[in-house]
């Protein structure tokens, strides 16, 4: 190939990079402002709205948890993802496992049932599943969110399952059933942990769903001990109007898990939120 | 044994499995769809059987299309903005000019594992009338400060920046990932050929990212149809009703009326029409991808 040293070869170059590094730019420093604003007190961010503190303080972090009780909030955000994921997993690793291996009646139904789940606006069952579990009495309970997440979740991860296990050659059951395997002991002492991998990001995926979900927080439950954090955000704001760098800190709370998560994970997340559609 | 037998599904794995995990769903996902139908013919309090009575008000209530419209306009922009913009950004990481590759997709993504709910705080305090990042900028051009949210002539645009800004990092890896599957030969030869970036990307990558593309949109469009938590959190579908979304319709008519089955009848007018266009769309787009 030619090597070219012309003007427009570097204006390009130069373009290319500085156009790329503006929007890169622009997608970071929300975050980056948000995070130093927090350490900000309410008189010195009136004063300048984009200096970086000048004398770094924790005291919206102490005053979420003494005067917000954001305490609860982080203990129900956390409860109900580690009751929720490991569900998630499981149920969908086994619906996955009987769509990828078994012939079964009524399957294509079945499956088509679960990529409703995947299409439907998820805000139009907001009004409906309201009515039901006021119906039924299960509205403002410590575990009233958990149904709905593991059923919300569930579908993209059947379909990560099933195209993974689709993936793992029949000739590892069979020997195990040759062995005397039964078929509960098959599916998860032998099938299950070769799908590691996949589960690890089915189990990111149901992390983020749970963690950041807000409209069914915010309708099915109304006890404030209950509230996430998502929930407890929109009561901060709505009780302290005007505290605005608390607010702020009460944001860095509710997201520093999930980007310290995602520095970590960042691969993986990107290739399982994009997997389907790429295949697709 | 044979294959067939062996994968053949047996009554007790059925039962002990598939029968609750499925049960679960359908009581999540499924009945309460019917659940709402029966609320939707229903009048508020469920006392009367009263028919298509709240389909029929449903059809001539004026809120309820404007919210549709305001629905349609947001995902025209979501559609221009997040697909749009991701593919320009996406093919400036094919012309090999790029340092910090890795840096720069880390980055673009990041926004797009948040909580709405923090979007739509963040972006609401950048839009703050007072000490907001946006007037900030604009004092510094010595430009009059906006009210970014609370103008009703200004305020679709406001609310679709910050879904813009969120969600452009998905499509962005989306066509990324897709353009990495192209044959590096295609590419190279098209080079060779002394094809500029632009001709490159019209008219080599574009028509090779056609299936992804059309993803793309049906994700962009469905997912935009049903936005909700942002608009709840920086407008609450003001001023006025100038923001209004349907989700946010649905929701203020359930819970703030109190009128559950008119919030029903809501619900599942959205559904269906979200169903339409969807469908619409995808007949569209694969009789675009027949030609």
């Amino acid at each position: 190939m030619k090597k070219h040293t012309s003007l427009t070869v570097k204006l390009g170059y130069a373009g290319t990079n500085l156009m790329v590094f503006l929007f890169s730019l622009s997608a970071l420093f929300p975050i980056v402002w948000m995070l130093y604003t927090s350490l900000k007190t309410n008189k010195e961010f009136s004063l300048s709205t984009m200096s970086i503190p000048s004398s770094p303080t924790l005291v919206n972090y102490v005053n979420a948890f003494n005067i917000g009780n954001i305490g609860s909030a982080i203990f129900s955000s956390v409860l109900n993802t580690i009751i929720t994921v490991p569900l998630i997993i499981i149920c969908s690793f086994v619906i996955g496992y009987f769509f990828s291996r078994i012939e079964f009646k009524g399957k294509k139904i079945m499956m088509l049932l679960f990529l409703a789940g995947m299409m439907i606006p998820i805000h139009a069952l907001l009004v409906p599943l309201f009515v039901q579990f006021k119906w039924m009495g299960m509205l403002d309970n410590r575990f009233t969110l958990i149904l709905p997440y593991i059923a919300f979740n569930v579908p993209v991860a059947i379909f990560l399952f099933d195209s993974f296990i689709k993936g793992i050659s029949k000739e590892i059951e069979e020997a195990a059933y040759m062995d005397g395997s039964s078929f509960d002991y098959t599916m998860f002492r032998v099938i299950f942990p070769i799908c590691l991998p996949i589960m690890s990001t089915v189990a990111i995926l149901s992390i983020l769903g749970t963690w950041n979900e807000f409209s069914f927080a915010l309708v099915l439950n109304k006890s404030s001990e209950l509230f996430t954090l998502p929930i407890w955000l929109t009561f901060f704001s709505g009780q302290h109007t005007t505290d605005y760098t608390g607010k702020i800190a009460g944001l860095v709370i509710t997201s520093l898990p999930i980007i310290v998560m995602y520095l970590f994970f960042s691969k993986k997340i990107m290739t399982g939120m994009t997997a389907g559609a790429v295949k697709g | 044994m044979s294959n067939s037998r062996l994968f053949k599904l047996r009554a007790g794995p059925a039962f002990r499995y598939l029968v609750p995990i499925f049960s679960v769903y359908a009581f999540t996902v499924l009945l309460p769809l019917l659940i709402s139908m029966y609320y939707s013919i229903h009048n508020e309090g469920s006392t009367k059987f009263v028919g298509l009575q709240n389909y029929i008000a449903l059809a001539k209530d004026n809120d309820f299309w404007f919210a549709l419209k305001n629905n349609v306009i947001i995902t025209i922009f979501a559609v221009i903005g997040q697909v749009g913009i991701a593919f320009v950004i996406a093919s400036f990481f094919m012309t090999k000019l790029l340092k910090l590759e890795g840096f720069h997709r880390l980055v673009i993504f990041l926004p797009v594992v948040l909580a709405p709910v923090v979007t739509g705080y963040l972006w609401s305090l950048i839009y703050n009338y007072r000490m907001g990042v946006l007037n900030w900028l604009l004092n510094l051009f010595h430009i009059d400060p906006v009210l970014w949210l609370d103008n009703p002539n200004y305020v679709l645009y406001s609310v679709s920046v910050p879904l813009v800004w969120q969600y452009i990092g998905l499509y962005f890896i989306i066509f990324l990932a897709g353009m990495q599957n192209i044959s590096k030969e295609v590419l190279e030869a098209s080079e060779i050929d002394g094809a500029t970036w632009f001709k490159k990307t019209v008219y080599v990558i574009l028509p090779l990212l056609k299936n992804v593309m059309n993803v793309a949109l049906i994700l962009c469009i469905t997912g935009t149809l049903k936005i909700f938590d942002h608009i709840y959190v920086m407008t609450g579908g003001g001023p006025g009703r100038s923001s209004m979304v349907m989700a946010q319709y649905a929701y203020n008519n359930a819970f703030t009326m109190s009128r559950l089955s008119y919030g029903s009848t809501i619900s599942i007018g959205m559904l269906i029409l979200c169903a339409i266009i969807v469908l619409a769309m995808s007949r569209w787009i694969g009789g675009e991808a027949e030609k």
